[in-house]
């Protein structure tokens, strides 16, 4: 009987224990939620973000967290859905969170603002490319660091403004993302008065591209501009390109930056330009790749890069801001300026001007070629 | 005209494929009546195993092709094995089976992505990328070999329903199960080797189409979707129906980009007119099933 009663007091206070030093750990930490996609379309591109995010968190807390207390990440899958994304934002705000990243698709971002906008949330995307993030809804808590899509093309334009191309190609995919890049770069295209000479769509699950190439090679353009976003359905459309043997220029929106493209599109690569937010000579990326590969054993590609920064720019608001109150934290992060990045190009810098919530640097993305089946050094920056 | 000419041997190779997974479908459908939407997924496994072994441990094309079909053999057999005949033993309704197999899928899926991660992989091809000219026609190496491949399974299987007696049994069997099983025919033994079957011809639409369209986690449910419209084109009753329904549909999507004045968005809606004009004015597909003569 005693012994019995000597048990159960000491499970009571094991227990009393946990609680307790859960309690205080909750509250020493500082909560930052992610919403990633993890089984959904967007999988192959919020993953590697959310994992440059993950090793960011780690090693700020190996140097000590952030305001004297460790960072704590939540991560939520949305699985691409907008519907689930709000639901995971409502989720994290509940628990507390100090700030949320979004790194799943554009239109789940959408979503998730209308929980972030309601409950003054700190929140914003790394990673999301789509311009209409900041303009559709009016919410004073939601930035985006990531380069747009329009600014894709402009960097793409300013690097063959010199070839003078005046009728060019443009061949996309079904996907949301593929089409709303389409548009932003038809509608610089006709800024400019070049003029679209062949609109091609690749569908998702296609066996060829053969059609959609011929149908290019018949219009003789100056250029080809790829703007999908689906890595098998590009590889489709390039290998159709050599086997017709097209000769028009490729121009390829940041998709082709992928380090993937190297081994499913083997051979095809040659020659094909791309327009990029990563620049391996930079002294800030250099370190990021080094101790990246150093911690993980992988090496670390420009998706990774979007993660790092945006918790690093999330650790620096709120740093700067001196607390975790949202409204503190707003503030800060609105007057973040000229800070300096993994992404971008070397003298490219984050910042939120004029009141805009688009933080990337306008001039700061970056054309290499392909050389061969490698992504070839920067050859021209900015879009100016 | 040259443009037509090559567009043919693609659309034809295209063709074939879908061909490859509506006959996938049409093996198990005939004899049991089951629609198994996890074809696309078999598929994709065996474009995964096509990635391992021809990829990775560079093994030769022969060797690799037939130890990927020898295990999608042992897949489709396990299939039918675990997830369909418990159900039918316990006597659970007919649309049982075609949940428990859509449920499979997402399990096919899910696994892959989870082993392989959600990038795309390179498979190679049976001949390297090249491009072979005869005379106007010409077309890549894998279309024309993809072309070859697909007429000899399709003649095989013909040669398989009409001329063997084990085939026959299967005939049978798709007629009238009771009748069939009366006459000792061992009906799980033909509905089990439809599923090997099945799987082994899904994988080899799989291990073909992937170097064009690489391995990737995601790549199994538009095969499904083409292969189930080229079935429903060709019909459901004969062999030759899913080749000629899996023709029928590459040659409408393909001519349709390259020929048909629509914005480039819409051509990818003529395979799904297509679908719904067959299932309202000719259900049963082009061919119609054979009947018990009397």
């Amino acid at each position: 009987m005693k012994k019995f009663f000597l048990h159960k007091a000491l499970t009571v206070m094991a227990g009393a224990m946990v609680l307790l030093s859960s309690a205080a750990f909750a509250q020493n930490t500082i909560k930052i939620g992610m919403i990633t996609d993890k089984v959904g379309p967007a999988k192959g591109y919020a993953e590697p973000v959310a994992q440059g995010a993950v090793y960011a968190v780690k090693e700020l807390n190996a140097k000590g967290g952030l305001l004297g207390r460790q960072i704590e990440l939540l991560v939520e899958d949305d699985q691409g859905k907008p519907d689930v994304s709000a639901t995971a934002a409502r989720k994290l705000v509940d628990s507390g969170v100090a700030f949320i990243l979004s790194v799943s698709l554009t239109p789940a971002t959408q979503q998730a603002q209308s929980v972030t906008r309601e409950s003054k949330t700190p929140h914003m995307t790394p990673s999301n490319s789509g311009d209409t993030l900041t303009t559709q809804v009016d919410n004073a808590n939601f930035w985006q660091t990531g380069p747009l899509g329009s600014t894709q093309i402009s960097t793409l334009l300013s690097y063959a403004r010199n070839k003078n191309y005046k009728r060019v190609a443009l061949v996309t995919d079904n996907s949301d993302l593929g089409q709303l890049t389409n548009r932003f770069f038809k509608a610089e295209l006709e800024k400019n008065n070049i003029q679209i000479v062949s609109e091609e769509v690749v569908p998702r699950g296609s066996t060829t591209a053969d059609p959609q190439m011929q149908k290019v090679r018949a219009a003789n353009p100056d250029a080809m501009f790829m703007t999908g976003v689906l890595t098998p359905e590009n590889a489709l459309i390039l290998r159709s390109y050599r086997q017709l043997g097209l000769k028009a220029p490729i121009l390829g929106n940041y998709n082709m930056s992928i380090p993937v493209y190297s081994s499913i599109a083997k051979g095809l690569l040659d020659g094909v330009v791309f327009v990029d937010a990563f620049d391996p000579a930079k002294a800030e990326t250099k370190r990021f790749v080094e101790s990246y590969k150093k911690d993980t054993g992988t090496e670390p590609y420009n998706l990774n890069g979007y993660g790092y920064d945006g918790i690093m720019l999330v650790a620096d608001a709120i740093k700067r801001a001196g607390s975790t109150d949202k409204d503190k934290i707003r503030e800060a992060m609105q007057s973040t300026k000229a800070y300096k990045g993994v992404m971008g190009s070397v003298n490219a810098a984050y910042g939120f001007t004029d009141g805009k919530r688009t933080g990337f640097d306008t001039n700061g993305m970056v054309v290499r070629v392909y050389e061969g089946d490698a992504q070839g050094k920067v050859v021209h920056v900015g879009n100016k | 005209m040259n443009d037509f000419l090559e567009l043919l041997v693609g659309a034809t190779a295209s063709g074939c494929v879908y061909a490859l997974v509506a006959l996938s479908y049409l093996l198990i459908t005939r004899p049991t009546g089951v629609i198994n939407f996890a074809v696309g997924e078999w598929s994709m496994l065996a474009a995964f195993g096509g990635f391992v072994l021809l990829s990775r441990l560079s093994l030769p094309y022969p060797v690799g092709m037939v130890l990927v079909l020898g295990g999608m053999f042992l897949i489709g057999w396990a299939t039918e094995r675990l997830t369909v005949r418990p159900l039918l033993e316990k006597g659970a309704p007919a649309l049982a089976p075609i949940l428990a197999l859509l449920g499979m899928l997402v399990v096919f899926r899910e696994v892959v992505s989870l082993g392989f991660g959600p990038d795309p992989q390179p498979v190679p091809p049976s001949f390297g990328f090249g491009r072979l000219e005869l005379g106007l026609i010409a077309g890549s190496y894998q279309s024309f070999f993809i072309i070859a491949v697909t007429l000899s399974v399709f003649a095989l299987t013909w040669y398989f329903f009409e001329r063997t007696l084990a085939g026959k049994s299967f005939e049978a069997v798709a007629i009238d199960r009771r009748a069939a099983a009366l006459m000792g025919i061992n009906l799980r033994r033909v509905t089990s080797l439809a599923f090997a079957g099945s799987a082994v011809v899904a994988g080899l639409a799989g291990v073909l189409v992937s170097p064009n369209v690489s391995a990737h986690y995601l790549m199994g449910l538009p095969l499904a979707i083409q292969g189930f419209t080229a079935l429903v084109i060709g019909g459901v009753g004969r062999v030759e129906g899913a080749l000629l329904g899996g023709l029928i549909l590459a040659f409408a999507e393909q001519f349709t980009v390259r020929y048909a004045p629509v914005p480039p968005g819409l051509a990818m809606g003529v395979p799904l007119v297509l679908l719904i004009v067959f299932l309202l004015l000719k259900p049963t597909g082009l061919l119609r099933a054979r009947e018990a003569r009397p």
